[in-house]
């Protein structure tokens, strides 16, 4: 028994340098899961752009959720240096590193050249020794394309920069859309809304938002058009029109009407023409409805049972299911990409409100442990590793499913209402 | 050549800081209480009351003033409810008794009814929170025979909390309905 038992550590400890680490898999609900260390000395190149690209490379690497940078005060050589010569690869490993990143960043004209070289410490293998070339005004979409490239190379994970967050910003007593890239780069903000806009949520091709405005003075539901700007009426019923939600499928959109007397969920096609479809029927609140990405499921939030709970709708029988039955408020439920799993807001027993995950057929439930200071409307990252937020002070974070790693995407407060958009081409 | 100059420098000068002081003043004057469109729609569609001539009993202004005074305590009485209710405390029904009298008594007049939540929970779930009070409001205001078209209902959710900050004393206040007056 000891034997088989020392054979598969070995077993495990070898294989991974024997299969050259080229799909390591990667159980991110295991226990055991550890995010990979890496070593990324100062970069070579103009000083006050090489530090800015090399601290937004190291925000980049922790909101990945598989990489955790080693301090660089701890550093035997802290740099700066464009390239990781072999005969140092001990002083890595003496750390601790699983990786060594080393890069030079140089202007050409109005161009800047990113040229990263990342080692796997424990084989010596170049995971990945690649110029990344962007104009001067958008060196973070290199930084984008290194950190997919290192998880894919290294990890064998998807790509997930390439993608956006589309969130609610407070400005004076307005509110607006405002996008961003998922680490906050490249923010800007999508004025002319009216004074109020809620709620938005990105189609699964990532062309629309569909958004709450109080333009005409009540909550109607809108839908814009991310390369044109044109924005069109979706829904205006006397009473909320809130929530949207697309079908993944990309055909038809869920959300809540107030219409009938109460807040129900409705679905209707998304080129309008027909009446939408009642979905609910109770004398409660029916609210937050998310499709899962098969098209099948619907979860939502109701007060049915007196508390706000989530509850899972087969769309075909239109058969009901609670899925959640700990704790007194759990609200906002959202499907993960590969629909295993529902995200939702979950009131914990330190009375904050938590990001919380559960399995699909109500199973190991979790609550993440967040800022700990009140976090609202999870999103999940286009791969489905890791869950954005915002939190009470105004900011969205990111967090990987330990709770390990929580990082601050945004900087100056204000931000509400994250939606996390598929990969963008 | 030259006091003239000046005198016509120090008049333009005394000019600027008089239209400069004006400003401020009008500028502070709209930060301390604007008036709402609606309620200048109301009073100024009244002309009875602009035509009255000297010597006749009523005092010229006391009747718009009296009349804005009603308005503005109708639009500032608020009702409140309980953390994540909606149902009507016995003050709430109070002051929906009265705002049924008042617009009984002013059958030209509307009223919308907006309501909030404090910031506990989640956005989505205050905006159908925010609904249901205004709805509960509302339903109370029908059942006093108000006509159901001249109460209309908005929520905000926890949108716009009337009092900043965090814990029971600003959250109490923020859990309400408001009322608006809207012409007709």
């Amino acid at each position: 028994m000891k034997k088989i038992l020392s054979l598969m550590i070995v077993l495990a400890v070898v294989f991974p340098s024997v299969l050259g680490a080229q799909r390591v898999h990667i159980d991110i609900e295991a226990r055991g899961f550890k995010r990979m260390k890496v070593a990324m000395p100062a970069f070579a190149g103009p000083k006050e752009l090489a530090d800015s690209v090399w601290s937004q490379c190291a925000k980049d690497l922790e909101i990945t959720g598989a990489f955790s940078l080693l301090d660089p005060k701890g550093y035997i050589n802290p740099g700066p240096i464009s390239f990781i010569e072999p005969g140092t690869l001990k002083d890595w490993a003496l750390i601790g590193a699983d990786y060594a990143v080393a890069a030079r960043v140089e202007r050409q004209g109005a161009q800047v050249n990113l040229a990263v070289q990342a080692v796997e410490v424990s084989t010596a293998r170049a995971v990945l020794n690649t110029v990344y070339t962007t104009k001067a005004d958008s060196v973070h979409r290199g930084v984008h394309a290194f950190m997919d490239a290192l998880m894919q190379k290294a990890l064998g994970l998807e790509p997930i920069f390439s993608s956006k967050i589309v969130a609610v910003q407070k400005v004076g007593k307005k509110k607006q859309l405002y996008t961003m890239w998922c680490d906050g780069t490249g923010g800007a903000a999508i004025k002319g809304g009216g004074d109020l806009v809620l709620n938005p949520a990105w189609s699964f091709d990532g062309k629309k938002i569909a958004f709450v405005s109080y333009w005409k003075n009540n909550p109607d539901l809108y839908i814009l058009d991310v390369r044109t700007y044109k924005v069109e009426l979706f829904s205006s019923h006397k009473g909320i029109n809130v929530t949207p939600c697309f079908d993944p499928t990309g055909t038809r959109i869920a959300y809540t009407l107030s219409k009938d007397g109460d807040p129900e969920i409705y679905i209707a096609p998304l080129g309008g023409g027909t009446a939408p479809e009642r979905l609910t029927r109770s004398w409660a609140t029916d609210i937050s409805p998310s499709i899962s990405p098969d098209g099948r499921k619907l979860a939502f939030c109701s007060s049915r049972a007196g508390t706000p709970q989530i509850y899972v709708m087969d769309l075909v029988t239109k058969k009901v299911e609670r899925l959640t039955f700990q704790g007194s408020y759990n609200s906002e439920p959202v499907f993960s990409p590969k629909g295993d799993m529902i995200a939702f807001i979950h009131l914990a027993e330190d009375r904050r409100f938590h990001i919380a995950l559960i399995k699909t057929d109500g199973t190991r439930m979790k609550v993440l442990p967040g800022t700990g200071r009140g976090d609202e409307s999870p999103t999940f990252s286009p791969d489905g590793r890791l869950v954005a937020f915002s939190s009470s002070d105004g900011n969205i974070y990111v967090t990987d499913f330990m709770g390990t790693s929580v990082v601050r995407v945004t900087d100056t407060g204000g931000f509400t209402e994250p939606c996390w958009s598929p990969l963008m081409e | 050549m030259r006091n003239a100059e000046r005198v016509v420098g120090l008049m333009a000068l005394v000019s600027l800081i008089f239209f400069i002081s004006g400003c401020a003043k009008h500028g502070v004057q709209q930060v301390e209480g604007p008036t709402p469109p609606s309620q200048e729609e109301v009073i100024t569609g009244t002309p009875d009351m602009e035509l009255d001539m000297p010597g006749s009993e009523g005092d010229v202004s006391a009747a718009p003033q009296a009349m804005e005074e009603e308005l503005a305590k109708f639009e500032q009485d608020r009702i409140y409810f309980e953390f994540d209710k909606f149902n009507l405390t016995a003050d709430a029904r109070k002051v929906l008794a009265e705002k049924a009298s008042f617009l009984n008594a002013h059958p030209n007049l509307n009223v919308r009814i907006e309501g909030h939540c404090d910031e506990r929970g989640t956005r989505e779930y205050n905006l159908a929170l925010g609904e249901r009070r205004a709805k509960s409001a509302q339903d109370y205001l029908i059942f006093l025979g108000i006509n159901p078209d001249r109460v209309s209902i908005i929520s905000y959710g926890e949108e716009k909390p009337l009092e900043l900050g965090s814990g029971e004393d600003a959250w109490k206040l923020n859990r309400r309905a408001e009322f608006r007056i809207l012409g007709n």
